[in-house]
């Protein structure tokens, strides 16, 4: 049984809400650096929260994201209703993406989202419904317990 | 006080109290306060009798201050006039250094993008706000420092005098250079030995402008770079670079902005981002006299005026780049702001109570409580250097409550 956590915060992400886009991960920065979390350790959890929400506003209806900080881990889930990952080995390919035209007009749709996390994260778990919804966990461990690739 | 973009000011007892901790000398207040509460350090003129042999630096930024028709060679003579004994442009050395940032581009690899260091209030909003990309930082010593570092061991060698004689005074549009002179970060002691505002000469300049015209253009021994001229308004450093994928950026909000980006990893394909806290780049420093506008066309013009060809030799800087006599002495290091309290357990439980504590404050930001907003009072309520009662709102609701319990007596 995993022990409670210390601190949990949660946000609601707006599936093609591009205005607010990037907020929640920047609110989660800020949340981590005030606990003194190190200052890398922050930035990993900020790009991986990044690349995260923005997948959510790209290809999701609606979603939650969630941090939660233990003793001796940080965890974020992501949890979105929407259309689901058909072959989530192929998305975590670098460079597989199904954005549309539009999206890479934006600037996005590199296919290096999830990869991006999976780099960032120490773990890092995906499952997805298809026409349900995609979860996604990461942690990332404090006081170095794993220390980065 | 609300101005502040690390809301380091508070306002207790009637007067503003600058955090120093927090403070990055953006000089947004600087500009702002109709009281002039805040005053900048700078050198003053009579500061400057103890040197014997004074060398004025002005920043490019001075050329674009007296007008449409005054041409660099002008001022830098009668900067000659008012005082120093010599004086060097420069707009020749943003050149050189220009060449150096591409140099530094081509041969190293690091995490891009690679983040200017010419604004020293930049360098200290990364160490302060986005500690993990100090690495980012060139560590590449600006203009005026290179600058410096030539001109002393250049008047040791054919004066013959010696250094701590020789006075090399910035003339600057930026209330932060100050700082940077007397608390450098990436050596242990400046080249520079002082900054005199742009606005003290001003007066002193234009008066001579006005009794010599018109006259027939002196020509100066300085040689002017309308390169380096362009390193006064925003976009300058990166006009020249041959990393067409740079990005310039200016203002002190727009900055922050633009890290918070490349802090998500968002603009690793960018090569150099070149961010200068001033709007519109060093022409729009707290310290000048012209409006930013105006300087920003002067400064335009002379850069068509000089055109693009390059006055120093690319091969001369390269080998300096070699010798590292651009290089910083170490690393810039971060210097975050303190978490809510050293131990991480304890600084949850206070994130906890500040989030309570936020639901309870009104929510207004009417800055009456002396913060900037209820944000800032409740973690300086966390942290122990407010209290509740400060905010007006709680105070008169629980006041209020008393009287009411008082009449049920």
């Amino acid at each position: 049984m995993r022990p409670e956590a210390l601190f949990q915060k949660e946000f609601t992400i707006q599936g093609g809400d591009f205005v607010n886009a990037g907020e929640s991960s920047c609110m989660i920065r800020n949340t981590l650096r005030e606990i003194g979390v190190d200052s890398d350790i922050v930035r990993r959890m900020a790009i991986a929260a990044y690349e995260a929400e923005m997948n959510v506003v790209m290809y999701a209806l609606r979603g939650t994201m969630q941090i939660s900080v233990y003793r001796d881990e940080i965890l974020l889930t992501i949890d979105d209703k929407g259309p689901g990952i058909q072959n989530i080995d192929m998305a975590m390919q670098p460079g597989f993406s199904t954005a549309t035209e539009e999206m890479r007009e934006m600037g996005f749709g590199a296919g290096m989202g999830l990869p991006n996390i999976k780099k960032n994260a120490d773990v890092f778990n995906i499952t997805s419904r298809v026409g349900n919804g995609t979860k996604l966990e990461i942690r990332i461990f404090l006081d170095g317990k794993k220390t980065r690739k | 006080m609300k101005v502040c973009p690390t809301k380091a000011i508070r306002l207790r007892g009637g007067k503003a109290h600058i955090n120093y901790e927090r403070c990055i000398d953006c000089g947004g207040c600087l500009r702002i306060c109709p009281h002039h509460a805040v005053i900048p350090v700078t050198t003053s003129p009579s500061d400057l009798n103890r040197f014997n042999y004074k060398i004025a630096l002005p920043s490019p930024v001075v050329y674009s201050q007296f007008g449409s028709t005054v041409m660099p060679s002008e001022i830098l003579t009668i900067l000659t006039e008012i005082g120093f004994d010599h004086v060097y442009d420069e707009a020749l050395v943003c050149e050189m250094v220009s060449v150096a940032i591409e140099e530094y581009l081509d041969e190293n690899k690091s995490p891009r993008p690679i983040i200017s260091s010419t604004c020293p209030v930049v360098v200290r909003l990364i160490q302060r706000l986005f500690p993990s990309l100090c690495k980012n930082i060139l560590p590449l010593e600006p203009p005026r420092e290179i600058a410096a570092k030539n001109l002393r061991s250049e008047a040791m060698r054919e004066k013959k005098i010696a250094p701590e004689e020789i006075g090399i005074i910035d003339i600057t549009p930026c209330s932060a250079r100050m700082v940077s002179i007397s608390h450098p970060e990436t050596m242990e002691k400046s080249n520079l030995d002082g900054a005199i505002p742009i606005k003290d000469i001003y007066n002193k300049v234009m008066l001579r402008l006005k009794r010599s015209m018109p006259m027939v253009m002196m020509q100066s021994q300085t040689r002017i770079s309308g390169i380096g001229i362009g390193w006064a308004i925003e976009g300058g450093e990166i006009r020249g670079l041959k990393y067409t994928n740079s990005v310039s950026v200016s203002g002190v909000l727009n900055t922050i902005r633009l890290l918070q980006d490349v802090e998500s990893g968002r603009l690793k394909n960018i090569e150099y981002l070149e961010c200068l806290i001033c709007p519109d780049g060093c022409i729009g420093g707290p310290l000048t006299v012209e409006n930013r506008f105006i300087a920003k066309s002067n400064v335009l013009r002379l850069i068509r005026h000089f055109g693009g060809k390059k006055r120093v030799s690319v091969d001369m800087v390269k080998t300096l780049y070699r010798e590292n006599f651009f290089s910083f002495k170490w690393a810039v290091e971060p210097k975050s702001f303190p978490p809510l309290d050293k131990d991480r357990n304890v600084a949850i439980l206070k994130l906890k109570q500040k989030e309570e504590l936020l639901k309870r404050l009104p929510g207004t930001d009417c800055g009456v409580c002396g913060a900037p907003d209820c944000t800032t009072l409740a973690e300086d309520i966390v942290r122990g250097e407010s209290k509740i009662e400060d905010c007006i709102y709680i105070k008169k609701k629980s006041s209020g409550e008393m009287k009411n319990s008082g009449d049920k007596k």
